[in-house]
């Protein structure tokens, strides 16, 4: 009844390069991990050391039960990670979902941080159980967040990194009080394949065989969740328990992993993406592919680590680290070569945004205002001593500045930078979930500061906000250039955001691995320590401030264009290119200065402007005046808290910052799913 | 003719806002039914209710006499099939590969396909007339053939009832036709129980048994094209004054004053 106008084609065949890839990694990176031992054993040997050894030969010996089983276990947990990694994207219909995305991995190492500091018999019972309990605690709360929003996966994506960097705080304030206990946990938690016997190769291998056969069951159903939830489940497919139960799947199999070797957290992201981007088509292709591109990847990772810690100066270079080096690239060539990301399987149009009654700028604007200089006083004058809580008489406030005032006012202003770059970002990219901690902006700046402190160089505080906001700026034009063309839908950005925190978290572990007295410190910095400001410092903070401030007005009506898009900002006689420039550079400095004072990871930036839109205030100067002032009072009150919670002790106010801004939002979260 | 959905005093509300209130209405077996009504009038949801996409504030749907909920849900995809109004983008499945995912009700997640189900996914392409494109990547096709693919889909299901969601929204008039024509004879080969959201009144009065209509949520029509084509009803249904001629029998051709 149709005209055939087209002539008939043949069925696509799998592509060449996907085959001849995977082959090419395995064998490289099995070379490679066996070319130290050439030297002194022959090939036949070196292979044979998968099975046996030569009792009265030490290079033998040390092959079989080192070398080995660590290629061994490698090839396995890259396999399984790279599985689990091509489910969980089918799952959530998103190219760029992965265990690491979901926050399981962050829950089994915070289940084993707890477990290792309050319940070591437990550990020595079954190390599986607490981490595939902290996965399923970490999995569990994404689930209930997005349950009424029927796992929309721009949300999961998003409970997801929230949930991964509120326990990465949590680790970390634990780190901070019980630090002497948890050293080992460092490297650990970077993911290090060191083996000195097959024992741990052969308790894992059932398990993971049994997970993958029972994902691989799956495939079918799976395979429907392509066609979008309403298509679907009109074909019979139970969507809401498929997706718990392969997630469920996912997460043992990932916990059972971290429980061993801690997190490698870039495997079961990059494998997929690589098979996709080779042409792997069909879900079986994908599956398949992806799973034996995981065990060639890792292996790779795991011998450059090798490499890397016997060139190095002998310290150890965890596995997790090089892993991030080699998928992060990958990542990032993904966020470029996915072409139709907007009608990704099974994705539906995000949930209606909610808009709150508008409200009086100045009412609302006097009352933060009010609620900013209270704390202050209190902040100021009220605080335990020696004996009791007292107040400082105000004749005093003269001495009590030198300790209080600085950091005070440079946690205020780091706030207002916060909730300043928060609202300008999310004006830009016209996405209500960006903000500089989640887009890894802050993570760029701190990068750049990590990468000052290895290097060792003393630049002194100018250098170091000059250094910081050309990381700042580095990745905001980076993620700006990606994203353009997927005119700055959330996953794009979000992904982007977690592949600079990747980096910058696996830099960080590089540091702390090789200890030193740098890791403390920088350790402190990260967590956004309060109390290395001096005056002077701040006081120039207030001044940059302020003249941001000034650049801001000018700012705001080009932002209002903006957001209608490029061509009907241009066509209105907006310079569009030059007016994005400035306001990444403005939003890039803002960052910049509050990165340097507080650290990457206060969720200041992503809850101040969200506060503003809550308390009423929808356009673009309303917005940015009030979510100022939030961030200002958000910061001013962790600071206080900081320096009273565990008195005589301090806490660094941005851990406190991002321990109460991630309830916040998840709580936000919730609250939205329930509108 | 049995009632197929017998569908009494449906109530839908998403949020604070009401939908859908107060239906009652049957759909007969074997009957093609037109969903007409402007924007925003309840067809769609109406329309999900019966795919069971959405479960209804208040009344009940009726499947073949038996209540909600009472089915499995494959059981019930073997017997009703549904189309969205916007299907999404499949990720490089091949028009084969698409048609053949209609055959998981039956299948179910480990069971074989057989010859026979080869069969039938050939014959859906073929009566679609996709079979030039069936190795194509269905992104890759223009949206007419794009929804076509998916109404192959849906005819490799076997179900006794078609929800189609707008099918033709996307084609072109010749492809309309022809759309709307296989889904005639379709329905009358297979005896099969269609409701179908139509934009177009003429080609519903064309090429549907019966025609309802839906304003604000409720009823407001319900009958043959004969009883619902005159300018009295088409003007209480779209709320526009309009002009009904009748060229031939059962060709009606509509027109906005």
């Amino acid at each position: 009844m149709y005209v055939e106008s087209q002539v008939a084609t043949t069925a696509p065949r799998l592509p060449g390069k996907l085959p001849l890839t995977a082959i090419l990694l395995w064998l490289g990176a099995l070379a490679a991990s066996a070319a130290p031992w050439l030297p002194e054993l022959d090939l036949l040997s070196v292979v044979s050391a998968f099975w046996s050894y030569d009792g009265s030969d030490y290079s033998s010996v040390l092959a079989h039960f080192s070398w080995a089983p660590r290629v061994s276990i490698a090839l396995l947990i890259g396999c399984g990670l790279g599985l689990a990694g091509a489910v969980t994207q089918q799952v959530l219909g998103n190219p760029l979902a992965s265990p690491t995305t979901l926050g399981v991995e962050a829950g089994g190492q915070f289940g084993v941080t707890l477990a290792t500091l309050f319940a070591p018999a437990l550990l020595a019972f079954s190390q599986d159980l607490v981490a595939v309990a902290g996965g399923l605690l970490a999995i569990g709360m994404v689930v209930a967040l997005t349950w009424r929003l029927g796992f929309s996966p721009v949300t999961v994506i998003l409970a997801g990194l929230v949930i991964t960097f509120f326990m990465g705080a949590l680790n970390m304030a634990f780190l901070l009080i019980k630090g002497e206990w948890l050293g080992n946990l460092f490297i650990w938690g970077a993911g290090s394949l060191v083996q000195n016997s097959w024992q741990p190769f052969m308790d894992l291998w059932p398990r993971v065989l049994i997970l993958g056969a029972a994902l691989v069951l799956l495939m079918r159903p799976l395979q429907l969740l392509q066609l979008g939830q309403a298509s679907a489940s009109s074909l019979g497919a139970r969507v809401g328990l498929l997706r718990m139960l392969a997630l469920f799947l996912v997460v043992l199999m990932s916990a059972t992993v971290v429980s061993r070797v801690g997190v490698v957290a870039f495997v079961g992201l990059a494998a997929p993406v690589l098979a996709r981007l080779l042409g792997a088509r069909t879900l079986q292709e994908r599956l398949f592919w992806s799973t034996l591109l995981g065990g060639g990847l890792l292996l790779l990772a795991d011998t450059l680590a090798h490499w890397a810690s016997s060139w190095g100066d002998g310290s150890l270079v965890p596995t997790g680290t090089t892993m991030a080096l080699i998928g992060g690239p990958i990542i990032l060539l993904a966020l470029q070569g996915f072409k139709n990301t907007h009608h990704m399987p099974g994705q539906e149009s995000n949930p209606g945004a909610f808009l709150p009654k508008r409200r009086s700028v100045l009412v609302t604007g006097a009352v933060l205002l009010c609620l900013l200089l209270v704390t202050f006083f209190v902040s100021m004058g009220w605080s335990p001593g020696l004996q009791d809580w007292s107040w400082t008489p105000i004749t005093d406030w003269g001495e009590a500045w030198v300790w209080r005032g600085p950091r005070l006012l440079a946690a205020i202003l780091a706030g207002v930078c916060l909730g300043l770059a928060g609202s300008l970002i999310q004006r830009m990219t016209g996405n209500v979930m960006a903000s500089p901690e989640l887009l890894g902006i802050s993570g760029g700046a701190a990068l750049v500061m990590v990468l000052i402190v290895l290097t060792g160089t003393e630049i002194g505080r100018a250098g170091q906000l000059g250094a910081a906001t050309l990381g700042a700026a580095a990745a905001l034009g980076l993620l700006i250039l990606l994203a353009r063309r997927h005119r700055f839908a959330g996953n794009q950005l979000l992904l982007g955001g977690l592949a600079l925190y990747v980096f910058m978290d696996s830099g960080l572990r590089l540091v702390m691995a090789s200890g030193g007295t740098v890791a403390a410190k920088l350790l402190n910095w990260m967590y956004g320590a309060t109390w290395l400001i001096s005056e002077t410092e701040a006081l120039s903070l207030l001044g940059l401030t302020l003249v941001i401030c000034l650049g801001l007005f000018v700012a705001i009506r080009p932002l209002t264009l903006l957001a209608l898009g490029d061509t009907s900002a241009s066509s209105l006689g907006l310079p569009v290119t030059r007016a994005r420039l400035g306001l990444l550079v403005l939003a890039a400095i803002l960052t910049a200065a509050a990165t340097v004072v507080i650290g990457p990871l206060s969720f200041v930036g992503l809850i101040a402007p969200h506060l503003a839109r809550v308390l009423g205030q929808q356009t673009v100067g309303r917005q940015m005046i009030i979510s100022a002032l939030a961030g200002g009072l958000l910061l001013a009150l962790a600071d206080y808290l900081s320096r009273i919670v565990i008195f005589p002790s301090q806490l660094p106010a941005g851990l406190l910052a991002a321990l109460v801004g991630g309830i916040y939002f998840l709580w936000g979260l919730s609250r939205h799913g329930r509108a | 003719m049995s009632a197929f959905f017998e569908v009494s005093s449906l109530g839908v509300r998403i949020g604070d806002t009401t939908i859908v209130k107060d239906i009652n209405l049957d759909f007969r077996e074997g009957e093609v039914t037109a969903l007409l009504g402007h924007n925003g009038s309840g067809k769609s949801t109406l329309l999900k209710v019966l795919a069971r996409q959405l479960a209804p504030a208040k009344g009940d749907v009726r499947l073949l006499g038996n209540s909600k909920h009472r089915t499995d849900a494959r059981q019930f995809a073997r017997t009703v099939g549904y189309l969205p109004q916007h299907p999404p983008g499949t990720d490089g499945l091949t028009v084969r590969e698409l048609v053949a995912l209609g055959r998981y009700p039956w299948r179910g997640p480990l069971g074989r396909y057989t010859s026979d189900d080869y069969e039938l996914i050939d014959q859906a392409i073929a009566d679609t007339g996709l079979t030039p494109f069936r190795h194509r990547s269905v992104d890759t096709l223009s949206g007419g053939e794009r929804q076509r693919a998916w109404i192959a889909m849906l005819l490799a299901q076997q179900t006794r009832c078609l929800l189609l969601d707008e099918p033709i929204s996307a084609l072109d008039v010749k492809h309309q036709v022809e759309t709307l024509r296989l889904v005639h004879r379709l329905a009358e080969e297979r005896d099969l129980t269609v409701v179908v959201v139509l934009h177009d009144v003429d080609l519903a009065a064309r090429f549907c048994d019966r025609l309802v209509a839906l304003r604000g949520g409720q009823l407001i029509a319900d009958g043959t094209p004969q009883e619902i084509m005159n300018s009295g009803t088409l003007e209480t249904i779209y709320g526009v004054p309009m002009g009904v001629m009748e060229r031939a029998p059962g060709q009606w051709v509509s027109y906005v004053h």
